[in-house]
C-alpha cells in the first residue's frame, strides 16, 4: 500500500460522498446531453468518486482502527444540525450503496443505451444515489427524514419514467401514494420525539441520534401517550414508515407496480437501496426501539408476517420483474423480523439484518440486471409463460441468474445461506426465549424459505430451460459487455459474500488487512463502542443491558466462546425446506411431472386468493379509495358546497343588502352632512346639559 | 372692560351665522366663507377666555389657529378653482360623481 494512502483521514471528507453525485446530478441534468453517449459519464463517475471516500473511510476505521467519527453542522435553529456519522453501521450500508449504485450505472451504460432522455436517467439516478449517501450518512433523525423523502421522489420520477405509458404514471403515483402515508407518521414521530428531547438537560441538538441514545432513560421516564409508552407510541409510528419505505405488509403493494419503471432503478430503488432504508431505520434507531417496551415484538411480527405473505404471492405471479418484487418484499421481511428479535439477541440483531441485506442486494440487483437482460433480448416481454429455452442463446444472461437464484434460496455456501440461514437460527433463539407465541415468527420464516426456493426456480425454469412458449423467445440476443461485465462482478459477490462472515474468515481477513474482525463483529461495535466528534464531544458507548432493561427486554449476552446449544435439526431445517422447494420446483416446471395449468383456473379458490393478491389491490383500491374515500367526499362535497359555502354566501348577502339600503343616507351633498354633524353635535350638547343639569 | 357674555354672544351669533350659511348654501366659496367665520366665532372665543383668566396661552391658540384657518383656506380654494376649471361651476350640490 502507498505509504501516503494510508496517512489520509478520509473521514474528514465524509460529505463529498453526498456532494458529488449531487454534483454529477446538476452536470448530467445541465450538459450531459452533450457529452460522451449523450449522457452517463458524470453520474458514473462521481459515484465513482463516491466509492473510493466510502471505501477510504472503511480503511480507516476497519484497519487502521480510527474511532467512529460525528460531526455536525448547525443549520437554521438551534440545536437542528445537519451532520454525517462513520461507524460500522453507515459503512456497511456505504459501501454497499456506493458499490451496487457504481455497476448498476455502469450496467445502464448498455441498457439505457437507445433511450433518448438518457442524460435526465442519469440525472436522477445520481440524485438518487446522492440522497441514499445522505440518509445513511444522517446523524439526526430530521436530515434522515429529509433524505427519505428526497429518494422517495426519486424513487416517484424514474417508476415514472417511461411517462407516455399510462401504467408507468399511475404505478409511480401508487408508490409516492402508499409511501406517504407511512412517511406522515414517521414525520410525525419525529416531532414528538423532538418535543420529548427539548425538555431535557443537557440536551444541545434534540434529535441527534446519538443524543437521544444518551437520554433513553429520561425518555423512558416520559409520560404515556394513549396509554402506552412515549417511546413505544414513537416507535410504532417510525414503524408505519418503514412499512412504506422498507413494503412492510399492508403498504407493500407499490413494489410490485413499480416494476414498471426501468429494470435498472428496479434493481437499484426497488431491490437494493431504497427499500432498504426502512430496515436501515430499524437498525440506526435500534436503542430506541429496544429501550421501548413491545416496540421490537410487533417489528418481529410484522417482519416475519411480511416474509412469509409476500412469499405465496410470489408463486403464482408471471411477471419475471414482479416474482422477484415480491421475492423482494418477503427478504426484508426476514431483516426486519432478524431486527425485532433484538430484544434477545441486542445489537448483533442489527449485525445479522445489515449482513442479510447487504448480501440481499447483490443477488437481487443481479437478478433484476439479468431479468433486465432478458427483456432487452426478447423485445421486451415480461411474462415467465413467453420465454423458455433462453438459457442457449443467452448462458451469461442465464447462468447469472442462476447465481442470483441460488443465493436467494440460500444454497450452501453462497451469500444467501450465511445470511438467511444464520437469521433464521437466531430467530430460534429468539423463540427459545419468548414462550409459545416467540415461535410464530420463527415458523413464519421457515415457512417463508421453502416457497421462496419453489417460486425462484418456477421463473428460472420457466424463462430458461424447456423449449421457447412464443415467437419472442425463439432468437433472444445476449446483452453487451458493458452488462456482461456488472452481471459476471455482481455474480461473483452473490456466490462468494459468504467469505465475510465465515468463521474462518477472520484469520483470512487478519492476514489480508493486518487487522479488523468479520463482517458480524465489525457491525457488533457499533452504539456500543464510543464515538467521537469533531467538535471534541465524545459519546461513550452505550450499554445495551441497561437499554434493553428500560423495554422490559433481557437480552442473551453470550460471553465469548460460549456456544449456544441448538439442536441440529432446527439449523438444517431451513436447509432441507430449501431443498425440498428446490425439488417440488424441479419436477413441476423442469421435468413437468405433473400438469401445474389444471389448477390454474377461476374456480380454484387457492388460486383466485393468491392471483388476486388476497384481495389487497381491491380493498384499497375499490373499498378504501372508491367506496370509502369516495363516499366520504361526496358528502363532504355537499356539506362544503351547500352548508358552509351557504353560511359564508348569507353573511355576504346580508352585507350586501345592507349595503344597498345604507348606502342611501351619503347623498353626496355636503350641506347633508353639515345638518347631521350640527344636528349630532347639538343633540349631544343638550345631552349633556340634561345630565349635568339634572 | 367689556363682559365676558358680550364676547361670548358674539362668537355665538358668528357660529350661528357661519353654520346656517353651510346648512344652506351651495356655492362652494360662499361655504368656505361660513367655515371661517365658524373658526373665528371660535377664536373669538379662546381670546376671550385667555382675557377672563388672565393667561396668554390662550391668545397663543388663537394665532395657531388662524394660521391653521389660512392653510385650510389655501388647500380649500385650490380645489374649488380645479373644479371650477374641470367643469365651469362650483355648486357643490352637481359635484358627486363619487356618490354611490
Amino acid at each position: 500500500m502507498d505509504p501516503n494512502l494510508t496517512t489520509i483521514d478520509f473521514r474528514l471528507y465524509a460529505h463529498w460522498i453526498v456532494l458529488l453525485p449531487m454534483i454529477g446530478f446538476l452536470l448530467e441534468l445541465l450538459i450531459g446531453k452533450y457529452w460522451w453517449r449523450k449522457g452517463g459519464m458524470f453520474a458514473t463517475l462521481s459515484i465513482f468518486g463516491s466509492m473510493i471516500i466510502s471505501y477510504g473511510c472503511l480503511y480507516n476505521i476497519y484497519v487502521q482502527g480510527m474511532p467512529f467519527y460525528e460531526y455536525s453542522w448547525e443549520w437554521f435553529y438551534p440545536g437542528i444540525v445537519a451532520g454525517f456519522t462513520i461507524d460500522p453501521l453507515s459503512l456497511a450500508m456505504l459501501c454497499m450503496v456506493s458499490f451496487v449504485s457504481f455497476f448498476i450505472h455502469f450496467y445502464a451504460i448498455g441498457y439505457m443505451a437507445h433511450d433518448c432522455a438518457k442524460s435526465v436517467y442519469f440525472a436522477e439516478t445520481a440524485l438518487f444515489t446522492g440522497s441514499m449517501f445522505g440518509l445513511v450518512l444522517a446523524n439526526n433523525l430530521l436530515q434522515l427524514f429529509i433524505f427519505w423523502e428526497m429518494v422517495g421522489v426519486c424513487s416517484y420520477l424514474l417508476i415514472g419514467f417511461w411517462w407516455h405509458r399510462p401504467e408507468a404514471a399511475a404505478a409511480g403515483k401508487k408508490a409516492w401514494m402508499s409511501c406517504s402515508v407511512g412517511d406522515c407518521l414517521f414525520l410525525l414521530g419525529i416531532a414528538i420525539m423532538y418535543t420529548l428531547m427539548v425538555g431535557i438537560d443537557g440536551v444541545t441538538e434534540p434529535i441527534s441520534f446519538n443524543q437521544i441514545f444518551q437520554n433513553l432513560e429520561h425518555l423512558h421516564h416520559a409520560a404515556p401517550i394513549f396509554g402506552m409508552s412515549a417511546l413505544t407510541f414513537i416507535c410504532i409510528l417510525f414503524m408505519c414508515g418503514v412499512l412504506g419505505k422498507s413494503a412492510g405488509f399492508p403498504l407493500h403493494v407499490w413494489i410490485p407496480d413499480a416494476m414498471e419503471g426501468p429494470t435498472t432503478v428496479s434493481a437499484l430503488i426497488h431491490a437494493a437501496t431504497m427499500v432498504t432504508a426502512g430496515v436501515y431505520l430499524i437498525a440506526r434507531a435500534f436503542p430506541i426501539f429496544l429501550a421501548a417496551p413491545n416496540a421490537l415484538m410487533i417489528v418481529a411480527f410484522m417482519g416475519a408476517f411480511t416474509a412469509l405473505y409476500a412469499s405465496t404471492l410470489g408463486l403464482v405471479v408471471n411477471d419475471l420483474k414482479r416474482i422477484f418484487a415480491y421475492s423482494t418484499i418477503s427478504q426484508l421481511g426476514y431483516m426486519i423480523a432478524i431486527l425485532g428479535c433484538g430484544a434477545v439477541l441486542g445489537v448483533a440483531a442489527v449485525a445479522f439484518a445489515l449482513f442479510h441485506l447487504v448480501a440481499h442486494a447483490f443477488f437481487k440487483a443481479l437478478l433484476f440486471l439479468s431479468s433486465g437482460s432478458v427483456l432487452h433480448g426478447t423485445s421486451n416481454t415480461r411474462d415467465i409463460k413467453e420465454m423458455g429455452g433462453l438459457l442457449k442463446g443467452m448462458p451469461w444472461t442465464g447462468y447469472a441468474m442462476l447465481a442470483g437464484a441460488l443465493a436467494l434460496v440460500a444454497f450452501p455456501f453462497t451469500a444467501g445461506y450465511f445470511s438467511k440461514d444464520k437469521i433464521i437460527e437466531e430467530a430460534y433463539i429468539y423463540a427459545t426465549a419468548h414462550g409459545a407465541l416467540g415461535y410464530l415468527p420463527w415458523i413464519f420464516l421457515v415457512l417463508g424459505v421453502i416457497l421462496t426456493a419453489t417460486y425462484t426456480f418456477r421463473a428460472w425454469y420457466l424463462a430458461m430451460t424447456g423449449g421457447p412458449k412464443s415467437h419472442l423467445a425463439v432468437h433472444p440476443h445476449e446483452c453487451d459487455w458493458w452488462m456482461r461485465t456488472t452481471l459476471v462482478v455482481l455474480s461473483v459477490f452473490a456466490l462468494g459474500l459468504g467469505l465475510l462472515t465465515a468463521d474462518w474468515s477472520e484469520g483470512f481477513f487478519k492476514g489480508l488487512f493486518k487487522g479488523g474482525a468479520s463482517f458480524w463483529h465489525f457491525l457488533e461495535q457499533t452504539f456500543v463502542t464510543e464515538t467521537q466528534t469533531a467538535s471534541g464531544v465524545v459519546y461513550p458507548g452505550l450499554n445495551m443491558g441497561d437499554i434493553a432493561h428500560f423495554g422490559g427486554n433481557h437480552l442473551h449476552v453470550l460471553e465469548p466462546g460460549v456456544v449456544h446449544h441448538i439442536s441440529p435439526a432446527v439449523i438444517y431445517l431451513p436447509l432441507l425446506l430449501m431443498i425440498a422447494g428446490l425439488a417440488i420446483a424441479t419436477s413441476l416446471y423442469y421435468k413437468n411431472r405433473v400438469d401445474v395449468s389444471k389448477y390454474i383456473k377461476k374456480d380454484n379458490p387457492l388460486y383466485q386468493i393468491l392471483w388476486n393478491k388476497y384481495y389487497l389491490d381491491y380493498l384499497f383500491k375499490d373499498i378504501i379509495a372508491e367506496k370509502i374515500v369516495m363516499t366520504v367526499f361526496t358528502f363532504w362535497d355537499v356539506l362544503d358546497r351547500y352548508v358552509i359555502d351557504g353560511v359564508v354566501n348569507l353573511l355576504s348577502w346580508i352585507t350586501i343588502s345592507a349595503g344597498q339600503v345604507g348606502r342611501k343616507l351619503q347623498t353626496g351633498v355636503v350641506q347633508n352632512y353639515a345638518t347631521a354633524v350640527i344636528f349630532g353635535v347639538s343633540m349631544l350638547m343638550i345631552l349633556v346639559i340634561i345630565i349635568r343639569g339634572g | 372692560m367689556i363682559p365676558l357674555q358680550y364676547y361670548l354672544l358674539l362668537a355665538g351669533m358668528l357660529f350661528a351665522i357661519g353654520a346656517y350659511g353651510i346648512m344652506t348654501l351651495s356655492n362652494g366659496i360662499r361655504l368656505l366663507m361660513c367655515v371661517e367665520l365658524m373658526l373665528n366665532a371660535a377664536n373669538i372665543n379662546l381670546v376671550a377666555f385667555s382675557t377672563h383668566i388672565n393667561d396668554a396661552s390662550g391668545q397663543v391658540f388663537a394665532l395657531f389657529s388662524i394660521a391653521l384657518a389660512a392653510a385650510e383656506a389655501a388647500v380649500g380654494f385650490a380645489i374649488i378653482l380645479m373644479v371650477y376649471r374641470l367643469r365651469a361651476e362650483i355648486d357643490i350640490e352637481n359635484i358627486n360623481l363619487l356618490r354611490w
